[in-house]
C-alpha cells in the first residue's frame, strides 16, 4: 500500500545520502516499492544494504520487493529533542521493524500514525507507508488492524 | 613457547579529581591520573616504553601528548584506539598485550573524559544529509548517540523476557549503594527503587537513572611483566586472563543478537582461557554505561542463564556490600562518574590489594571486569598474587 505524507517547506529533518550501494533502496521507495537485497547465491535477504552478503560474502545481489508488513521488534518514543531538525516533529515513535519475510530481518523507521495515548507494544502488526521528504522518499511504517 | 608471551601484572592505578562542575583543561586532568599511577606503582615517566589510549572525543589527549609530558625517553610501543574498542579498556587490553608480546616493558594506559564529551545526548544540529549506514538511522530520528538505541535494547529486553522496569532498577540503586562508600564518587547520595521509577525519561523507556554520569576525570594503569611487579610498591595484581568480543555481523542496530552483540561470544573467550570460572570471583566490575549493558553481561558472563538476570537479582541485595556477587563496588559509571572501562579494571586491581576501605569485599583474590557493549566487547580476569 502506497500512504504518502509530505514534509512541510521548512522541514529541517537529514535526509539520506544514496550511494551506490544504497541507491536502488531510496529509488524503489520513491516508487512505492521496498526493496532488499536478495542475495544470488544463498538467497538471504539483507538489511542495511552492504558491499556484500553477511551470510556467505557473496557480491551478487537481485533487489526483492518485499510485502512491507512486519511486526514491531522495538520502538522508542523520542518527547525531548535530540536534535534541532526534529524540534517541530515532538513526539515521535522511533521502531525497529521485523519484516515477515525472514527472522531478523529489520529496519528502523517512524510509526506515523502513533499519537501519545496509542496503545504500542513489540509484536504489533505494521505495514509500509511513504513519506516524501526533501526530493527523495523514506519507506516508514504504520499501525495495521490485526483484521486485515 | 617463543619470547611472545609472558605474564603480566598491574602494578599502578591513579585518578584525578572527579567533578561534575567547569570545564578543566584534559591534559591538566589527565596528568593528575598518570602521575598518580606511577606514583602508586613507585615508577616514573623514564620507566615508561609503551602507551595505549581510548581516543573518544577530540579533546582526549593522545599517547604522544602523554609521553611528551612524563618525560618518555622513547616509546617502544604506542596507540591512540578509535571509539569502536571495548570502551576504556581497549587500552588496557592493548598494554596487556604489548606487554605479554615483549613488544614493550612497561606500559601506561589511560582515559580522560571531559563533560564536554559527556554531551551526546544534547540538542546537536545539522547535517541535512546523512551518509553511511546511518543514512538508515539518522533520518529517522535515531539521535543522542545511542540513546534511543539503548531505549530500544531496555524495551525489548522487557518484552523479550516479560520483565518490569524494577530489574533495571537494581542497577541503579545498587550503584550508589557502593559510591556512598567510595569518596571519590561524584554522586554518593542513595537512591531507593522509587526514584528510580520516577527518574525522568530520557527517551521512553530509558530513564536518566539508566544512564551513567558525565564528569570530569581521568584514570590511569601501568600493566609491567610480572617479574617486574615482584620489585615493584604495590602487591602484584596478575592479569589471569583477557578476551575481546564483537559477535557475528557486528553492529549495534543490525545485529545477529540484539540484546547481547558480543558479550557471549566474549565472556565466553575469557573463561576458556582463565585459571578460575565464575565461581571462583570474589568481585565484578562489569560496565555500567547503561543499566541493560550490565544486565547483559551478568547473563554472558555465566552468572545466571540467557533472560534469567531478572531472577537472579532477586531484591538487589546480591550484588550489593555484604552480598554474594559483589558488583561495581566504586559505584560505576552511574555514581563514581562515566571514565568508561579503566576505572572499572583500578577498582578491582584495589579490592585485590585489600585497599578498598569502607567498601572492601574481605578476602577478594579473583576480580572480573567487563567492558563495553555490543559489538565493542572486552574482559579480564585478575588475580591476587
Amino acid at each position: 500500500m502506497t500512504h504518502l505524507t509530505s514534509s512541510t517547506a521548512d522541514d529541517r529533518r537529514p535526509v539520506p545520502q544514496p550511494d551506490e550501494i544504497t541507491r536502488f533502496y531510496w529509488d524503489g521507495a520513491a516508487a512505492g516499492r521496498l526493496l532488499m537485497q536478495k542475495c544470488l547465491s544463498c538467497g538471504k535477504l539483507q538489511f542495511p544494504p552492504d558491499v556484500c552478503c553477511l551470510s556467505c560474502q557473496s557480491e551478487h545481489f537481485g533487489h526483492a520487493e518485499v510485502s512491507g508488513r512486519g511486526s514491531i521488534y522495538s520502538y522508542a518514543v523520542v518527547e525531548r529533542p535530540l536534535h534541532a531538525g526534529f524540534v517541530d516533529a515532538l513526539p515521535y515513535v522511533i521502531a525497529l521493524v521485523e519484516l515477515d519475510e525472514q527472522s531478523g530481518l529489520r529496519l528502523v523507521a517512524n510509526l506515523l500514525d502513533a499519537t501519545p495515548g496509542t496503545r504500542l507494544s513489540c509484536g504489533q502488526p505494521v505495514e509500509v507507508v511513504y513519506e516524501k521528504r526533501e526530493g527523495i522518499t523514506l519507506p516508514q511504517f504504520r499501525l495495521v488492524e490485526v483484521s486485515r | 613457547m617463543t619470547s611472545l608471551a609472558r605474564d603480566v601484572a598491574v602494578v599502578g592505578v591513579g585518578y584525578s579529581q572527579l567533578s561534575r562542575a567547569g570545564e578543566p583543561e584534559p591534559l591538566v586532568l589527565l596528568l593528575e591520573a598518570v602521575k598518580g599511577a606511577l606514583t602508586d606503582a613507585g615508577l616514573s615517566g623514564t620507566d615508561v616504553d609503551g602507551i595505549f589510549e581510548y581516543k573518544f572525543g577530540p579533546e582526549s589527549p593522545g599517547a604522544q601528548d602523554v609521553a611528551r609530558v612524563l618525560g618518555v625517553p622513547d616509546l617502544a610501543a604506542f596507540a591512540d584506539i578509535l571509539p569502536t574498542n571495548p570502551s576504556g579498556l581497549g587500552g588496557v587490553l592493548a598494554g596487556v598485550m604489548a606487554v605479554a608480546s615483549g613488544a614493550c616493558e612497561t606500559a601506561l594506559v589511560f582515559r580522560c573524559l571531559t563533560r564536554a564529551a559527556g554531551h551526546t545526548g544534547g540538542v546537536v544540529d545539522g547535517p541535512s544529509t546523512v551518509a553511511g549506514r546511518n543514512q538508515f538511522l539518522t533520518p529517522y530520528g535515531y539521535l543522542g548517540g545511542i540513546l534511543v538505541e539503548m531505549a530500544l535494547k531496555k524495551r525489548r529486553w522487557m518484552a523479550e523476557y516479560s520483565r518490569a522496569e524494577e530489574d533495571f532498577g537494581h542497577i541503579a540503586v545498587n550503584a550508589r549503594r557502593w559510591s556512598a562508600l567510595n569518596p571519590r564518587a561524584v554522586l554518593r547520595e542513595p537512591v531507593t527503587m522509587d526514584d528510580y521509577l520516577s527518574s525522568r525519561v530520557v527517551v521512553e523507556p530509558l530513564r536518566l537513572l539508566d544512564c551513567d554520569y558525565p564528569i570530569n576525570g581521568a584514570v590511569a594503569t601501568v600493566i609491567t611483566t610480572a617479574e617486574r611487579a615482584a620489585d615493584l610498591r604495590q602487591p602484584p595484581v596478575l592479569v589471569d586472563a583477557m578476551s575481546y568480543g564483537s559477535g557475528r555481523g557486528a553492529d549495534w542496530t543490525f545485529n545477529n543478537d540484539y540484546l547481547y552483540g558480543g558479550t557471549f561470544d566474549c565472556a565466553d573467550r575469557l573463561w576458556r582461557r582463565s585459571s578460575v570460572t565464575l565461581e571462583n570471583v570474589d568481585v565484578a566490575q562489569v560496565y555500567d554505561g547503561f543499566t541493560s549493558v550490565t544486565m547483559s553481561w551478568i547473563e554472558a558472563l555465566g552468572a545466571c542463564g540467557r533472560g534469567e538476570f531478572g531472577d537472579w537479582i532477586g531484591d538487589g541485595s546480591r550484588i550489593g556490600p555484604g552480598g554474594d556477587f559483589p558488583m561495581n563496588t566504586a559505584g560505576g559509571q552511574l555514581a563514581e562518574g562515566r571514565l568508561h572501562g579503566v576505572s572499572f579494571l583500578n577498582e578491582a586491581a584495589l579490592q585485590l590489594r585489600g585497599q578498598c576501605g569502607d567498601r572492601q569485599v574481605p578476602g577478594a583474590r579473583v576480580a572480573v571486569v567487563a567492558s563495553g557493549l555490543y559489538p565493542q566487547c572486552g574482559a579480564v580476569v585478575l588475580t591476587s598474587g
